[in-house]
């Protein structure tokens, strides 16, 4: 049954794209995308989500393209630097075109160095540290990046005017990152901001909040951290119960499956999203998306598996261009992705000459009874925010 | 101020009592045959996926799944013990080989039953805060608790009192003796693991009850409770309590005085000093008791 709704899905989408049949008599060409995610290990999480998305989207390019097919090669790099960059290297050596890199900047660092030397182009979502862009490769591009995040959050934050922050970071490179960019733009608003960093092994956060609710007294709560340490916080919150108004968290927070698993800690909880629940897509792409994934996953699309399918799409499109400027085999890819101009579910795709895409920003959703309500910026907003609101 | 201290020396028992629980198989493990189980917190997080199966599919509370804890972490251990009772030659040495091998695959195997996702109680009964005064902590990790203390004081009873605790001392001591007063030393090493398997059900639920578990948790688990093993001395029941209670005082305290940032590395600085100034642990081999 879903093999025939699939196959039904791909026909439509060949159909609607006016091509179908077009080159029936050519034997459509294929290239081969290596990919290293965290299927095992601390970000086996975020891997699977990375994966699910890439392989819809594997799927959506193969179905409106006649003339060139892609598939994906997947290595599991155990959430470790050494196993990505031997994985990058398997693949390279496999007949690979292009690379999608995996999670954490850490390990997309030295995993898109060894892209580099073996002259592969290298994409990814998962990796935010403004390290990465700074070293300058030629091959190197990625969607989003902390700056990205850093203007949604400053954004909401600056316009509920409180008069003091909390922000409780985890000492992870892309968390740390994103509080002290978050320190800089609330203090040079006005806005008193404390940070607490914890090391990710934390299981008990209860001391720190005890700190916040005695010693900084915030009307916010901000997390920069990851959804196990979401728990941990806003448990310990609801168990000393500060006197906040708000908590404020980023990424994999203002999701459907965050309310699904711990709709008692969710309420009126806010975090960075690019769609508001129940999904409304407008795109034809990605209501597309929406449908296929719901059919191979039997879910409602998830933050990080919109991130990956937006990178796997943008980078069939410049192999495709490549593919048929004839510069695919001769290591143009890199030049045709620099020439990306695209819309897509997180907006519009450019990237600049250090392979960043500066068009990236994101809304902020609010958690409200199992909807996720987009809540800044204006523009984007789809209802007014809860505040105060807690979820106590 | 008061206040502050005071959450923080509650909140380090708390969470020392629930290292306590998670660090008493593997040191009966270690105490019994010298064997350092480094699949222990993967025994422990399989416990705690016990308690997520069976509140996620019937409802009930996580410590409904005591039962099927006890059954399948049983048989886990047992196969373990099977395994490492092979190895001949360099026990201690090979055996933490197997059994970190065998914690990857336990991992493995958890990922692919359970996914990647975080897990934790939705009990609203077990989430609920409790307050004495002016300090806090939820009603689950009261229970996980009373729960460590309560096993604990069973342990040390049934090493010290009954026939099988006394044979596991035995053997402990020289297994080459204990097998000419007539104990089957490899039948008392069998019943250890099965006790050690028994502990790590009861820490993976308590543990499911008041924190979150994922695949990666295990590895976690595991150092922790060498930690407090090593801190306690080898074979020492109340000294894994006190190691455990002050390795969760140190990080609270940490936190609380400097920053949550440097928890671990207290925990870590402590090990190490216990280790300098005292190598056979708080409660080495001199003072051993249980």
């Amino acid at each position: 049954m879903v093999r025939k709704t699939l196959a039904s899905a791909t026909f439509a989408l060949a159909l609607a794209a006016g091509s179908a049949g077009a080159h029936a008599e050519d034997a459509p060409k294929t290239f081969t995308i290596g990919a290293h995610m965290p299927l095992t290990g601390t970000l086996a999480r975020s891997g699977q989500a990375f994966d699910e998305g890439m392989q819809v989207a594997v799927k959506m390019c193969n179905a409106i393209s006649p003339k060139y097919k892609v598939k994906v090669e997947v290595i599991d790099d155990e959430s470790t630097p050494a196993k990505a960059v031997s994985a990058v290297e398997k693949l390279a050596s496999s007949g690979a075109v292009a690379i999608i890199g995996g999670y954490g900047s850490n390990i997309v660092g030295p995993a898109s160095d060894a892209s580099d030397k073996l002259g592969k182009t290298y994409i990814t979502a998962g990796a935010v540290s403004d390290e990465l862009t700074a070293r300058g490769l030629k091959t190197f591009f990625r969607i989003n990046n902390n700056a990205g995040y850093e203007r949604g959050i400053a954004t909401l934050l600056t316009d509920l005017k409180p008069k003091s922050v909390s922000i409780i970071a985890s000492t992870k490179e892309a968390p740390a990152l994103l509080a002290a960019g978050l320190d800089k733009d609330l203090t040079a608003a006005g806005i008193k901001v404390t940070v607490h960093k914890f090391d990710p092994a934390i299981t008990d956060f209860k001391p720190i909040i005890n700190k916040i609710k005695l010693q900084d007294k915030p009307d916010i709560i901000m997390m920069s951290a990851y959804e196990n340490d979401y728990v941990g916080i806003i448990r310990a919150a609801k168990v000393l119960k500060p006197n906040v108004k708000l908590i404020v968290g980023t990424w994999s927070l203002a999701t459907p499956k965050m309310y699904t698993e711990f709709p008692d800690l969710m309420g009126n909880v806010v975090g960075t999203s690019f769609l508001p629940f129940p999904v409304e897509v407008k795109s034809e792409e990605g209501q597309t998306f929406a449908k296929l994934y719901k059919e191979m996953y039997k879910k409602d699309i998830e933050y990080l598996s919109t991130l990956s399918f937006v990178e796997t799409m943008v980078l069939c499109d410049g192999i495709f261009r490549a593919a048929e400027a004839g510069t695919l085999e001769s290591g143009g890819l890199s030049d045709e992705m620099r020439k990306t101009d695209r819309d897509s579910l997180l907006g519009r795709i450019q990237f600049d000459q250090t392979g960043d895409n500066p068009n990236f920003s994101l809304s902020m959703g609010q958690h409200r009874d199992g909807k996720i309500v987009l809540v800044s910026p204006k523009s984007a907003a789809t209802g007014e925010i809860v505040y105060p609101g807690l979820p106590w | 101020m008061t206040e502050l201290v005071l959450q923080a020396l509650f909140s380090g028992v708390l969470i020392g009592g629930v290292y306590a629980l998670v660090a008493l198989g593997l040191a009966l493990a270690f105490g019994a045959m010298r064997i350092i189980n480094l699949a222990h917190g993967e025994l422990v997080l399989l416990a705690a996926y016990m308690a997520y199966l069976v509140e996620s599919r019937t409802g009930l509370d996580p410590y409904f799944a005591i039962p099927l804890a006890l059954i399948v972490v049983g048989v886990a251990s047992w196969i373990l013990f099977l395994l490492v009772d092979r190895i001949k030659d360099h026990r201690e040495l090979n055996s933490l080989i197997l059994t970190f091998a065998i914690g990857i695959i336990l991992t493995n195997a958890i990922l692919l039953l359970f996914a990647s996702d975080v897990r934790t109680t939705s009990s609203a009964f077990l989430q609920d805060a409790v307050s004495f005064g002016d300090v806090y902590a939820m009603r689950g990790e009261l229970i996980a608790f009373v729960l460590a203390l309560v096993l604990m004081g069973v342990l040390w009873w049934w090493l010290k009192s009954s026939w099988y605790g006394r044979a596991v001392r035995a053997v402990s001591s020289n297994r080459g003796a204990a097998q000419l007063m007539g104990i089957n030393p490899t039948r008392i090493e069998t019943v250890s693991f099965l006790v050690a398997g028994a502990l790590a059900s009861f820490a993976g639920i308590a543990l499911y009850t008041m924190s979150v578990v994922q695949p990666a948790t295990g590895h976690a688990l595991t150092v922790k409770a060498f930690i407090i093993t090593v801190l306690a001395g080898v074979g020492s029941i109340p000294g894994v309590f006190l190691g455990a209670v002050l390795l969760g005082l140190t990080e609270a305290l940490t936190v609380t005085f400097a920053s949550s940032a440097l928890q671990e590395l207290a925990g870590m600085v402590l090990f190490l000093l216990v280790l300098f100034f005292m190598p056979n642990g708080l409660f080495g081999a001199r003072a051993r008791r249980g």
